[in-house]
């Protein structure tokens, strides 16, 4: 018995503490505002939210202050700021960020919504409401903004959407592994993009060989960003490239990859150690496995034999050498083997 | 050993038209004795709606004192979003034209039916303006949007490397949203010079209150991806391949689970990866997280399982503590070590008045050393100006 009402206290505690953990049970001091139960009351919101009915685009922020409050409780159960633990710190920080980022006028709002205020901020409604900013949508539904968005014309509404630096909840929604979407979702809608996406956002990873270091090596203490070149990213590169043949040079030139080899003394060069493990190369058809893994990945022997590189390719492979013909069957070109690069360092006819 | 500082920080962003940011970053390695330190200037001007400039150069220290330009842009915009223009030093990608830095000018126009044409051309960016010979890529797009809901795009590039064809591509764009729980977005890019599709993508992800389902595919042509100047571009088509799926699942409002699993062929070569993920939020707001990852590879001749725990967690006063930790175990070491362990401990400072600093050590054993340790230092600064 006694065994059994611990092992069930155990559980309760343990659910607790998993509730707590998980944000299912709350425990801090501050909470969302209760405003669903001021509603309830019947108090009309601008009796706290004074002046919110003729705020224009510069007005000051119309947050209630503890003299608001205690207008209606005379006898506040604590001395302490009303704001400490009614509603989060954060939510009026979001409040102060949208003022500045937002060209928004209640007082045209009011007018037009005949003082409803929960037609927008729908949240009232909801126990436990966190925010009660309208999202995006709730503008939708009675502003036609097709033609704004087709021209991305965000600046009559959004100030320096750019800086902002606030992921919108409720479309354009950056989820799961977007840094691996992220291509295919542009491709459509790289200026929509740009709308929030400043030119250095891009340029951080793509810029080629210009990239001083990239946002993970920068950004050490923020192991929450998301990105390909995190941790030990330096120890599995090998491993990384190989399982997804083509990848680093959609970034990457195909030679960025020779600064980092040949001062780790892993490139080509007289003095370098090669990496290649033993019967790379081969004599007789196929040549080894240097020849499976070229098709294969191309890109990695490019990244140290690229450019001048090239003649130690030439040197077997070229027409009548003993290297025989690197192309396959049904290989197919635009280019004139005779006169174009790179067809001309095996066929070409000789200065 | 040791490193300067530098420097960082970002603040809640204002709307303020001049911003200017400088971080600085050292990190010193001991057993190279390479010190490196890199300051980076970032500038962004946004004088009016219709017109801002962006700039970003940025110093450094290893192995020789050196200097470069990554973003230098000036961009105007007619009023009611019909066309832009901008110009300098810039990223140009649109459409399935792969990511290009280059110098040069972008043009796009806009009509109130939907359509869009864009068109750029330039000279692709070298390093610390090295020598160009005849180098140059133009290109564009042409696309039309119906109703918000959907895009076609189709658009073609062509790039010249000392006067020979390097890449000659015509590609194709798709993304579509026909509910608002549904997405879908496709490219594919086909090269001219070498006949075949060299790069092609899709994704199609469905929303249900806490779960996010998202399908993919992709095929990638590495020799069609390289210059078709290189020797290497010969080779012939032995595309990679790719089918798989990621889920997101909400589980609890501090909660979020995901995972991802795809089947791959590599040049023929049959395999896989997959990889799981658990975030937790410390708090409501989300200002402590702790993670743990565990991953899995196995393709060809990479076969792999790393774990990965990070955690953030705020201390007060502006000060942040984070740690992150990996170990990869390669099922075949050749020599390598039978484990790649990786660690980096840090802890942050943010003023209110745009100062932050950061500092971190990290200690790794690799396929390269047994040992090796870093110490990081950064310290950033931004203003604005009205």
């Amino acid at each position: 018995m006694t065994a059994r009402f611990s092992l069930i206290l155990l559980l309760a505690l343990a659910s607790a503490a998993c509730a707590t953990v998980l944000g299912l049970r709350r425990t801090s001091g501050a909470h969302p505002f209760e405003h669903r139960a001021h509603s309830l009351k019947g108090i009309n919101c601008v009796e706290c939210h004074r002046g919110v009915g003729v705020a224009d685009n510069t007005s000051p922020l119309h947050i209630p202050s503890d003299a608001d409050c205690r207008r209606c409780h005379a006898k506040p159960h604590d001395e302490r700021a009303c704001g400490g633990c009614h509603g989060e710190s954060y939510v009026r920080e979001g409040v102060e960020l949208a003022r500045e980022h937002l060209r928004f006028e209640h007082r045209k709002h009011m007018a037009a919504t005949r003082g409803d205020c929960v037609r927008c901020h729908i949240e009232v409604t909801q126990r436990d409401a966190q925010s009660i900013l309208p999202k995006m949508a709730s503008c939708f539904g009675c502003h036609e903004h097709q033609d704004q968005w087709g021209l991305r014309d965000c600046d009559r509404c959004h100030v320096a959407l750019a800086d902002e630096g606030t992921m919108p909840d409720d479309h354009l929604v950056h989820d799961s592994d977007f840094v691996r979407e992220h291509g295919v979702r542009a491709a459509s809608a790289r200026d929509l993009c740009a709308s929030c996406h400043s030119e250095r956002s891009c340029a951080a990873c793509h810029g080629g060989d210009t990239v001083p270091a990239l946002p993970a090596s920068l950004a050490f203490d923020e192991p929450r960003l998301a990105g390909l070149h995190r941790a030990g990213f330096r120890s599995r590169h090998a491993e990384e490239a190989r399982a997804d043949p083509g990848l680093c040079v959609t970034c990457h030139s195909e030679t960025s990859c020779l600064d980092c080899h040949a001062a780790q003394g892993v490139a080509a060069g007289p003095a370098a150690r090669s990496p290649h493990p033993p019967g790379w190369i081969t004599s007789g058809p196929g040549g080894g496995e240097h020849g499976v893994q070229a098709r294969i990945d191309p890109v990695s022997c490019a990244g140290c034999h690229g450019g001048a590189g090239e003649q130690l390719c030439v040197g077997c492979h070229r027409v009548g050498g003993p290297g025989g013909n690197p192309h396959p069957n049904g290989f197919s070109s635009r280019k004139d083997k005779f006169h174009d690069v790179p067809c001309r360092s095996c066929h070409g006819v000789g200065p | 050993m040791a490193v300067l500082g530098a420097a960082s920080a970002t603040r809640l962003a204002h709307a303020d038209p001049l911003r200017l940011r400088a971080d600085a970053f050292a990190q010193a390695q001991p057993d190279t004795q390479s010190a490196a330190g890199l300051i980076v200037l970032q500038g962004h001007d946004r004088v009016t709606p219709w017109i801002d400039a962006e700039g970003l150069v940025w110093s450094g220290a290893k192995p020789n004192a050196t200097a470069d330009v990554l973003v230098l842009t000036v961009r105007v915009r007619e009023p009611h979003g019909y066309g832009e223009v901008r110009a300098g030093r810039f990223v140009v990608a649109t459409g399935a034209i792969l990511p290009v830095p280059i110098d040069g000018a972008e043009a796009i126009g806009r009509t109130r039916w939907g359509a869009t044409v864009e068109a750029f051309g330039g000279v692709p960016v070298v390093p610390r303006f090295g020598a160009r010979a005849y180098d140059w890529i133009a290109g564009g797009r042409v696309a039309q949007s119906v109703a918000s809901r959907a895009t076609l795009g189709v658009s073609y590039v062509q790039r010249r490397e000392d006067g020979e064809v390097a890449n000659d591509e015509v590609g194709a764009d798709l993304a579509v949203a026909p509910v608002a729980w549904f997405d879908l977005a496709a490219r594919g890019a086909y090269n001219l010079t070498y006949p075949g599709v060299s790069d092609a993508l899709a994704s199609a992800a469905g929303r249900w209150g806490a779960w996010r389902v998202e399908l993919f595919a992709s095929q990638r042509s590495p020799s069609r991806l390289l210059p078709a100047t290189s020797l290497f571009s010969v080779l012939g088509d032995f595309p990679s391949q790719m089918l798989g799926s990621t889920m997101r699942w909400k589980a609890a409002p501090r909660l979020d689970l995901l995972a991802s699993g795809a089947a791959q062929s590599v040049g023929a070569r049959l395999g896989g990866n997959g990889w799981a993920r658990g975030s937790l939020r410390l708090d409501d707001r989300g200002a402590g997280t702790l993670g743990l990852e565990i991953r899995r590879q196995d393709v060809d001749q990479a076969r792999w399982t790393g774990v990965r725990a990070v955690l953030s967690l705020p201390l007060g006063r502006g000060f942040r503590y984070s740690s992150e930790v990996e170990v990869v175990v390669p099922d075949q070491p050749n020599g390598r070590g039978a484990a790649w362990p990786w660690g980096l401990v840090a802890l942050s400072w943010r003023s209110r008045t745009g100062w932050e600093v950061a500092s971190g050590f990290e200690a790794s054993s690799t396929p390269q050393h047994r040992y090796e340790t870093d110490a990081l230092v950064r310290i950033s600064r931004a203003l604005e100006l009205p």
